[in-house]
């Protein structure tokens, strides 16, 4: 079975300060990580332990350093047009993918747009309702929604396209403790629908652990250890995921 | 131990006629000296309100219909407006969730600070600065607001709410507008801040496990009212209120492998007066008649207070 996302030891350095004072920080070191397709990973991680940037190469939007990433078995395209509508992130503010002089409506059809598409209003009324929003959204401003609704109608755009592969970003971070459990529960649900497969980054073991197949466990820009969800419920075998567990 | 807080059956609505929202019908809380309070609600509970009612920061727009706010035993709506100056400016800090909506967008950070150091001094300044952990006091100093990240300009208004070493600091979700890897640390500084100063916390959030984790006692606020309190260990492990057993279940960690999570199911309510019977009432599981009629009484057991018609006994789980 091909992955849908394969990263091969791949190392991402970033460059600080001017000619003659620069210093290079290694944000992440020789992470290897591979989402099968209808599979969940997730990364779990304290602060700076590199879980955004590992994020933003499997997005394809930082070359790395060093070396390899493969997407569906190839590496990215150079254009990233030919990757439109193949894979999508939620992240953690829902305002931040919602145009606020936007109706949810046309934020939602917008990925479809991208793509060439006619009439989108059936879809859009579609993925709303799978998020479980009343097609009325569709009319509404961002700021006339809840933080909760908001996060589903991020969501909703996120799926229109039917994309094999999606990364939540500390996708339930902001939201309140009882939202947060509705969303969790959509992420579970549609995933047993249309069996995405997704990278589920939180700083968070215990959503992580609710949501995710495998769990990847970053540390100082290395992955530390990887295990079956099912492993981080009893006895992780590192010592800082243990701390993890503890920490619960 | 002397009683610092006392919020006594406080009731505030906001705007009039048809418009009319109770955000607090009725809200109980005594905070003592030195302890650290969480209050934790869904958004729309009460929360802010309350927290806002301490140093009689509410808006125009609110009223207080009934009860009272005391502070060190002094009715905060009795005082003149410059004795509640000087009570926000000597006994109180508030921190708030916006760190650069709370500053002062067209001052120097340095002068800012220097303001409520009253005359310290640059020196006093810098250490401040330097007490909550920024690395480059002095280059923090000479910047505006907008030039700090948004972890910075939060370590800054800690440092201008601790600086006069209140006796109550009031943090009203002071890391929800944070990324979430500078949360814990802004949390250790707050925490530790105020254990040094011998400063009691109010500290209003939706987090429950991060409360759990910090708080000496808990309040669980909801429809306007704190429907249960106790220390902060016994109340979330063992709930008395059916409410606080709905919230503990919808934390993703207390899930067992291959259990689903429980959301509350329904919406939290929006009041538009007084609350005729338990306002959980449409959502709670164990639903019975009295609750829909009767506001429930306070059942108050071994330090363990309880708003519930049928309060589970203390020790038993729900």
């Amino acid at each position: 079975m091909t992955p849908v996302l394969e990263l091969d030891d791949v190392s991402v350095t970033f460059r600080m300060g001017g000619p003659l004072r620069r210093t290079s920080i290694r944000a992440i070191r020789g992470v290897s990580l591979r989402v099968d397709p209808g599979e969940t990973l997730g990364l779990v991680g304290e602060s700076g332990s590199g879980k955004t940037t590992t994020s933003a190469v499997a997005l394809g939007l930082r070359a790395p350093t060093s070396g390899t990433v493969r997407f569906d078995g190839s590496p990215f395209p150079r254009r990233r047009r030919a990757l439109a509508g193949r894979m999508q992130a939620v992240l953690q503010h829902p305002q931040w993918s919602l145009d606020p002089r936007m109706r949810i409506g046309a934020s939602v059809a917008e990925p479809l747009a991208v793509l060439g598409g006619g009439d989108t209003a059936p879809q859009v009324a579609e993925s709303l309702a799978e998020v479980g929003l009343d097609p009325s959204f569709a009319q509404r401003y961002p700021h006339q929604l809840s933080g909760g609704q908001r996060q589903r109608a991020s969501i909703a755009r996120a799926l229109i396209t039917r994309p094999p592969f999606l990364v939540f970003d500390e996708a339930v971070s902001a939201l309140d403790v009882s939202v947060q459990a509705q969303i969790l529960n959509l992420i579970r649900d549609l995933q047993e629908a249309h069996g995405f497969a997704a990278l589920f980054i939180s700083h968070d073991l215990g959503a992580v652990r609710y949501v995710a197949d495998r769990i990847a466990v970053m540390r100082r820009g290395e992955i530390v250890e990887t295990a079956d969800a099912a492993v981080f419920y009893e006895r992780p075998a590192h010592e800082y995921s243990q701390r993890l567990l503890e920490a619960l | 131990m002397t009683v610092l807080l006392h919020v006594e059956a406080l009731v505030v609505e906001y705007g009039s006629g048809d418009g009319t929202v109770r955000a607090l019908d009725g809200a109980e809380l005594v905070v003592e000296e030195g302890a650290t309070v969480g209050v934790v609600g869904e958004s729309g509970s009460g929360k802010s309100t309350l927290g806002a009612a301490v140093g009689g920061l509410l808006p125009a727009a609110a009223r207080t219909v009934a009860g009272d706010v005391r502070v060190g035993g002094v009715s905060v709506a009795a005082m003149t407006p410059l004795q509640r100056r000087a009570m926000r400016r000597d006994q109180l800090g508030y921190v708030f969730q916006e760190p650069i909506g709370a500053l002062d967008p067209t001052m120097r950070i340095g002068r800012q600070l220097g303001h409520v150091l009253r005359g310290q001094g640059r020196a006093a300044v810098l250490d401040w600065l330097e007490r909550v952990a920024l690395r480059d006091p002095a280059r923090v100093a000479a910047a505006y607001p907008h030039q700090l990240s948004g972890g910075m300009a939060q370590r800054v208004a800690i440092a201008m709410a601790m600086a006069s070493e209140p006796a109550l600091l009031i943090a009203d979700e002071p890391t929800a507008a944070l990324d979430s890897e500078v949360r814990e640390e802004v949390l250790d500084l707050v925490f530790t801040l105020a254990a040094g100063a011998g400063t009691a916390i109010l500290w209003l959030s939706h987090d429950l496990p991060a409360v759990a984790k910090r708080c000496s006692r808990v309040a669980v606020m909801y429809g306007g009212r704190v429907v249960e309190s106790g220390p902060a260990a016994e109340v979330l492990v063992a709930p008395r209120h059916p409410y606080t057993a709905a919230l503990r279940r919808s934390v993703p960690s207390a899930a067992g492998r291959g259990e689903r999570l429980v959301p509350v199911p329904g919406q939290p309510p929006v009041l538009t007066g007084a609350a005729v019977g338990c306002a959980f009432a449409p959502r709670c599981p164990a639903v019975l008649e009295p609750c829909t009629v009767d506001r429930p009484p306070l059942v108050g057991d071994l330090d363990r207070d309880v708003l519930c018609h049928l309060p589970a006994p203390v020790g038993a789980a729900r």
